[in-house]
């Protein structure tokens, strides 16, 4: 009979901890989850805000598929209800994993503004492209950007951050996929 | 896509290496890399778990945890399972595998606590819900390179600190001081390999 | 009287004596990791101690109810519920926080100076002396992160407490975002920061420098070395006491009579 007891009690200890612990956490998850989630999608309107500063409101998000793959993306209306332009979530895979990014792209197809959402890059490298003076360099810029490092200008190029050409490769490569989506969002007709 | 999971191995390997890039598994990096011996059959069984722990956890989160919307308790059930799992196969390694269990069986109860083990089974989901490419198949690649990637750096700081034993070491530096000083040389030269995955791979 | 001064004890040996990181040479991942920024430094530690006196006294309030055998399991439950629940509670109010800890944050489960903590400490002392204890041992894990920080970040990045405002937000105040320190000196004192402190070989190395000054100080007061004693420090063990028969000699044929032995004997 002690030996039954031996199983049985550690087996109900660490039942009933177990059970109370999810319960707790369960509960937690109750009050912060409405919390998150309403952070999550201001944080979201405030990078359309800052990306695309002529747009006063802005569209559902909408869904667009190029080759195969899809892209979500906005449309931002001025004060009078015209287009004012477009906000696309692009992604590039950078030094520590995926850098994805939001851009604006007014209705002539020129960049009005970059900012990070997910950036796992090096601490004082590649993590600089958080900072506007290197996000800034995109702005005004059309087509297919460049990238120039020490000793090679590239044709309508920003300049790298030194040490960190990968992030800096990446970023660009993700605002030149945004300019490209743009292409295809006018296409479709901003109609919706 | 064969070229996909190569580029994740390596990466793991070498440009993200787990001990030197992102610091997880420091104890035992620091505690058993005095012999060689214990070196490899500590990184053998931290591969082993890894991909284990991989194997058993991704499908828990992906077809259970997720859809129920129950993400928050990835931590808790994850840790346990490790747990459980290490003792599972140090029990089974121990009735019918004796010569393996020999080898590895001693280092295997160190392992639950090992923060590399839970950091590549958490740093996979956190991948996996990032990027839709990056399934099942990803994951185990992610985890066999990080363990790969342990196992080369204990491998290698094994033979530097077999090194220092004969050097005349400042007093004030003796012990603990100089073997991180040696460990963040060892580091140093893995920053060399920046850059070298994206460069092969394009 | 006599209980007031040992609670003042249990407080005051995490800060120097056992100092957790540079003592007792605990929770070395995250005190490399982290340690590249002040702001995420003091957050690292705040979290952790949270988790530290949560769990010392809940672990402590169970001392009694929990068997021996499975206290491990126990113990880590009790840990990893408070780490998500801190998690939890930073997603939602310290977002920026959350993102700079990454995976480090969740990992706090298996930071050996919660269970180790929990096993040398909380589980047989009593609620209030183990309060305190995680209070001193956290002060003391934040104290140590944010000495290596304001040598890395200053010399690493020219700054002091960059992103401040990450923090701070929580009470409101978002105009303090740091200190420019090397970027503000005049032309001709110009200094470029040492890069290699931020990254991942300047923080071993700062861990190395800032280990022997606490060693020299030790010896001072005729304490022995921080000595990382392969798996003492760790609260596992007492479950594995064959590693430590590996790094002794090569007997490892030999020995499992022996245990097997002592376990029957202890035993009857």
């Amino acid at each position: 009979m002690k030996n039954l007891k031996e199983i049985i009690v550690p087996t109900v200890v660490l039942f009933v901890i177990c059970l109370v612990a999810t319960f707790l956490l369960a509960l937690t998850d109750k009050v912060t989850a409405p919390k998150i989630e309403t952070l999550t999608a201001e944080t979201e309107k405030k990078s359309r805000a800052e990306v695309l500063p002529d747009a006063d409101t802005f569209s559902n998000a909408k869904t667009l598929s190029v080759d195969g793959k899809q892209y979500s993306y906005y449309i931002g209306y001025d004060e009078n209800g015209n287009i004012a332009g477009y906000t696309f979530t692009t992604s590039a895979k950078g030094y520590g994993g995926d850098v994805v990014l939001m851009t604006g792209v007014d209705t002539s197809g020129t960049v009005t503004g970059v900012t990070t959402l997910v950036l796992n890059e090096t601490a004082g490298l590649g993590m600089n492209a958080q900072k506007e003076s290197f996000r800034n360099q995109y702005i005004g810029k059309s087509g297919v950007i460049g990238v120039s490092t020490v000793g090679n200008k590239a044709e309508n190029g920003i300049d790298a951050m030194t040490g960190a050409t990968i992030t800096s490769r990446a970023v660009t490569n993700a605002v030149n996929l945004a300019l490209e989506l743009y292409a295809n969002a006018k296409e479709v007709g901003g109609n919706g | 896509m064969t070229k996909y999971y190569i580029s994740i191995l390596l990466t793991a390997i070498l440009t993200n290496n787990f001990v030197l890039s992102k610091f997880l598994g420091i104890c035992p990096f620091l505690g058993v890399s005095k012999k060689l011996k214990t070196a490899t059959g500590m990184s053998l069984a931290v591969i082993f778990v890894m991909a284990m722990s991989t194997a058993v956890t991704y499908p828990i989160n992906a077809y259970l945890l997720e859809p129920k919307g129950l993400g928050y308790l990835q931590t808790i059930v994850f840790i346990l399972v490790i747990a459980v799992l290490v003792q599972f196969v140090e029990t089974v390694l121990k009735k019918y595998i004796p010569s393996l269990y020999s080898a590895l069986g001693i280092y295997l109860p160190l392992i639950t606590t090992n923060c590399a083990v839970l950091g590549v089974v958490l740093l996979n989901v956190e991948r996996a819900g990032a990027e839709p490419s990056f399934g099942f198949a990803a994951s185990m690649f992610n985890s066999v390179g990080g363990g790969l990637g342990f196992m080369l750096a204990m491998v290698m700081f094994a033979g530097v600190r077999s090194k220092m034993e004969s050097c005349d070491i400042p007093k004030f530096l003796q012990g603990l001081p100089i073997t991180l000083i040696a460990a963040s040389l060892v580091s140093v030269s893995f920053l060399g390999f920046g850059g070298i995955v994206e460069n092969i791979f394009g | 009287m006599a209980e007031k001064t040992t609670l003042r004890k249990e407080f005051t040996k995490g800060l120097l004596v056992e100092n957790p990181v540079l003592r007792l040479v605990l929770g070395t991942c995250p005190t490399l990791a982290i340690s590249t920024s002040m702001t995420n430094s003091i957050g690292m530690g705040i979290s952790a101690m949270i988790v530290l006196v949560c769990s010392n006294i809940a672990i402590s309030m169970l001392r009694r109810v929990i068997p021996s055998k499975v206290r491990i399991p126990a113990y880590i439950v009790v840990i990893a519920s408070f780490v998500t629940i801190v998690q939890m509670l930073v997603k939602a109010f310290v977002p920026a926080l959350d993102s700079a800890l990454g995976v480090y944050l969740p990992l706090i489960v298996v930071n050996c100076i919660i269970l180790g903590r929990a096993e040398a400490f909380a589980g047989k002392n009593s609620v209030a002396a183990s309060a305190v204890d995680g209070i001193g041992m956290g002060i003391g894990f934040t104290a140590a992160l944010l000495c290596m920080a304001t040598i890395r970040e200053f010399f690493g990045n020219g700054t002091l407490f960059s992103g401040a405002d990450s923090l701070l937000n929580l009470f409101g105040i978002t105009s303090f975002t740091g200190i420019e320190i090397f970027s503000r000196l005049p032309e001709s004192l110009h200094i470029e920061p040492i890069l290699i402190l931020i990254l991942a070989p300047g923080g071993f190395f700062t861990f190395g420098l800032l280990m022997a000054v606490s060693n020299k100080i030790a010896e001072g007061k005729g304490k022995p070395k921080a000595e990382l004693r392969g798996c003492d420090s760790c609260p596992m063990s007492g479950s594995c006491s064959l590693i430590a028969r590996d790094e002794a000699g090569d007997c490892a044929e030999k020995q499992p009579a022996q245990a097997t032995a002592n376990t029957t004997g202890g035993d009857a």
